[in-house]
């Protein structure tokens, strides 16, 4: 039967990749909630002005390559793509932290 | 968990684990080039990344001509759905990490649980998402309403589309679990569908405080 | 040719090549009459040698896809076409239908034209590129669906592969959005909103599709890579192209009087439609770069590199110029549109159409697997002098164009339209040249077909 997700050619031999650990998996996930509280609770206060902002920015970023590196298993990969969402963080989240330096 | 046969990525040595979190570390380094899954959904997630990132960055440009328009409005946005919401992907996503770690171990029926766990949890944003929206619309606003309306409703309605997305993705692997199509040597199927659904979180997790904190 | 019934499109073929040489010389006439606007007047005034140029153009690379589906879909179903007397009897159908109608546009008024065949029963006609009478339209529609019948057919019942079944979706996407040229609503806002989904949508996202698929397929003859990696590719780039290139339509309704959103959802969107051309040109270089074989037909190489970078340079980067809402405000509607037109359906269509028969004609004629060397050498000659010919073209359309736009729109002092197209005239002479170079390379283009015909074929070298 064809698997509904895959084309048919296998680039990553999954049965030997690195797993996370179910423990710092967890561990990653209890982080990234209680960020997210401190996020809701700036904003829960409607607390305005750029530093803020930028902590807030800084914090989601963060939380973003946390996903990026342990949920999507990006942290032991060899060459380019290791960073690719890294990369992608870099660049929007620079373009952001421009456009509300500037405003 | 850890393997100390392995010999690379020893509890404070190595490039892989410095803290003992990653198993299997020990492997010749050209196996490890690529992304888990099939490469051609890195190359879709690339592309979905790349239209976020892009609406994310004309968001941030134009409220610098808005100024006062998108502080003004950003107050009536529900705060405490969107943290609702952002918990539920959050969780989801670790679901899904839960579901990998399952296959990894032959374990299908568990792999198949955490992934209705996560689909659960996805459907928890659906119905928040979709409650705040018929709000919306019954107090008349609408893509026209104003240019923070316009942004706000683009990009939610966007990403609530890639939720729905994930979710069909999500509920194919689940049912192809449970009819044991995915084993420990064989489930490149999960891990590709894993990896959109951290994408479809990770968006949200900038879209959060960017149009709902963020003044 | 594995497969008798692929003869069937050799007709086809010939029918596109011989209406391809119409559409330029028309093109001509008109180039001339930008700069001498009496020229031929009133025998065949501008608007009516328009309809004739762009009419002519839509018709033959229509039937360059269906004589490329016909010749691809044996060969990827496995089994011979499901009814090569029905392609036959489409065929001339079609050319009659389509002689037909260009005949009327050319010697009756279109007033008298559309009175003649009806046109107040299911008014369709007086639109840019959908000018055809309403019969002519159903008529288009009939072929279509046979034709779809025959394919689709061929492929149920054989082997499904991705080449093939992209090709179908690309095919029954382009039958299926000119239904939508019937549609005529009053409110012209939405008469302009629904034509688009038939233009854009064929150009800028279903006949990407049958792009894709034909190029995938002569890469997978010519150079003998791996069918399952090219045919990843290929699902990749048409991914790319529907996702970008659907709410991309909203490029298009950023002044037709539709909401303002569109302007984002337009530019956003539509600044990503060059992607897919760009993965396009990697990918057929690469292919070509990892071949296990050294193909004997270098000329449909050729071709195949080529599409894939005019492709690229002509939709991609000429239309990414125009198409951000702030700069379209200024440039719309001008010589830009007409440069980026001009280059991105030669790059893209007319080549892919183009390097379809430079693979298939020498089998369809006899030949094992390529030309002789002279006549390819004369086929990569005329590869040279249309795509040159046709970069100038652009060039000095875009000159135009900006000269134009400074002067008409942007400038503090702007200008009256005539006024402003009597001061760029010199850039209308320079492309009339250059588009008598194209028809020269066209002529010795067809002369490939005529000339070294006796000699013996190119070989295969060792790879």
């Amino acid at each position: 039967m064809a698997d509904p997700v895959s084309t048919g050619v296998c680039d990553a031999m999954s049965e030997n990749t690195p797993t996370i650990s179910v423990k710092f998996a967890s561990g990653i996930y209890v982080l990234l909630v209680s960020l997210t509280l401190v996020t809701w609770f700036v904003g829960r206060s409607s607390l305005q002005g750029l530093p803020l902002s930028m902590l807030v920015l800084v914090i989601a970023l963060f939380k973003a390559q946390m996903v990026g590196d342990y949920f999507m298993q990006l942290k032991p990969l060899q060459g380019m793509w290791r960073w690719v969402v890294s990369l992608w963080l870099l660049i929007p989240g620079s373009l952001i932290a421009i456009a509300f330096y500037l405003s | 968990m850890f393997d100390p046969a392995a010999g690379q990525g020893q509890p404070g040595e190595g490039p892989l684990g410095a803290a003992g979190e990653w198993r299997n570390a020990a492997l010749p380094e050209t196996e490890n080039r690529y992304p888990p899954g099939d490469l051609a959904i890195w190359v879709f997630i690339l592309a979905e990344l790349a239209v976020f990132g892009l609406f994310f960055a004309s968001y941030a440009f134009t409220r610098m001509q808005h100024v006062a328009l998108f502080n003004q409005y950003q107050l009536t946005l529900d705060r405490t759905s969107a943290l609702i919401n952002t918990v539920a992907l959050l969780t989801s996503s670790y679901f899904v990490v839960r579901a990998v770690q399952a296959i990894k171990s032959n374990d299908t029926q568990l792999c198949q649980r955490w992934l209705w766990a996560a689909i659960a949890m996805a459907a928890l944003f659906i119905a928040v998402k979709g409650h705040e929206f018929a709000h919306h619309f019954a107090a008349g606003i609408n893509l026209s309403t104003n240019t923070f309306y316009m942004f706000y409703l683009s990009l939610t309605f966007f990403h609530f589309m890639h939720v729905v997305m994930g979710m069909v993705i999500l509920t194919a692997i689940a049912l192809k679990a449970r009819k044991g199509g995915y084993s420990a040597s064989e489930h490149t199927g999960v891990e590709t569908g894993a990896s959109y659904w951290h994408m479809v979180d990770m968006v949200w997790l900038i879209l959060f405080p960017l149009v709902y904190v963020m003044r | 040719m594995k497969y008798q019934s692929q003869a069937v499109a050799k007709p086809y073929f010939i029918a596109a090549i011989g209406l391809f040489v119409g559409q330029i010389l028309f093109g001509l006439v008109l180039g001339l009459q930008y700069v001498m606007g009496d020229f031929l007047f009133p025998e065949i005034p501008f608007n009516v040698a328009r309809m004739v140029h762009t009419n002519l153009l839509i018709v033959w690379l229509l039937f360059g896809f269906m004589g490329s589906a016909y010749y691809m879909v044996p060969e990827e179903a496995e089994r011979d076409l499901e009814n090569p007397k029905l392609a036959i009897i489409m065929f001339w159908v079609f050319l009659v239908a389509g002689a037909l109608t260009i005949l009327g546009y050319l010697l009756v008024p279109y007033s008298g034209l559309a009175q003649m065949t009806g046109n107040d029963m299911l008014p369709t006609m007086g639109r840019e590129f959908l000018e055809q009478p309403t019969i002519t339209k159903i008529g288009i529609v009939v072929v279509a669906l046979a034709f779809l019948y025959n394919i689709g057919m061929t492929i149920l019942k054989g082997r499904k592969t991705a080449v093939s079944l992209v090709l179908l979706l690309g095919l029954v996407g382009l039958a299926v959005m000119f239904l939508f040229s019937f549609y005529n609503p009053d409110n012209l806002v939405k008469d302009k909103f629904y034509w688009w989904w038939v233009v854009h949508l064929w150009v800028e996202g279903v006949w990407e599709l049958i792009l894709g698929a034909i190029l995938a397929f002569v890469l997978i003859k010519t150079t003998g890579v791996d069918r399952e990696v090219i045919e990843k590719w290929l699902y990749v780039i048409i991914a790319m192209t529907l996702i970008t290139g659907i709410i991309g339509t909203g490029h298009h309704y950023y002044w037709i009087g539709t909401p303002r959103y569109w302007q984002w959802w337009g530019s956003i969107f539509s600044a990503m439609e060059p992607i897919p051309f760009f993965m396009m040109t990697v990918f057929a270089f690469n292919m070509v770069n990892r071949r296990r074989r050294n193909h004997p037909n270098k000329a449909a190489v050729l071709w195949a590199l080529g599409t894939a970078v005019m492709a690229f340079l002509g939709s991609g980067v000429w239309g990414f110029l125009h198409t951000l809402s702030p700069v379209n405000f200024y440039t719309h509607g001008s010589q830009i549109t007409a440069a980026h037109g001009h280059m991105a359906f030669y790059g893209a269509y007319v080549m892919i159409v183009l390097t379809m028969i430079s693979y298939a004609m020498p089998m369809l004629r006899g030949r094992d697997a390529a030309n002789s060397n002279r006549s390819q050498v004369l086929e990569m000659w005329s590869f040279w002098l249309m795509t040159v010919a046709i970069v100038f073209i652009t060039l000095f359309l875009t000159a135009a164009g900006i000269l134009q736009v400074y002067l008409q729109r942007y400038s503090d002092d702007p200008q009256p339209f005539m006024i402003v197209q009597e001061k760029i005239s010199l850039f209308y002479w320079m492309r009339e040249v250059a588009g008598v170079v194209f028809i020269v390379g066209l002529l010795v283009y067809i002369s490939s077909f005529f000339i070294g015909n006796a000699d013996p074929e190119n070989q295969t070298e060792a790879a």
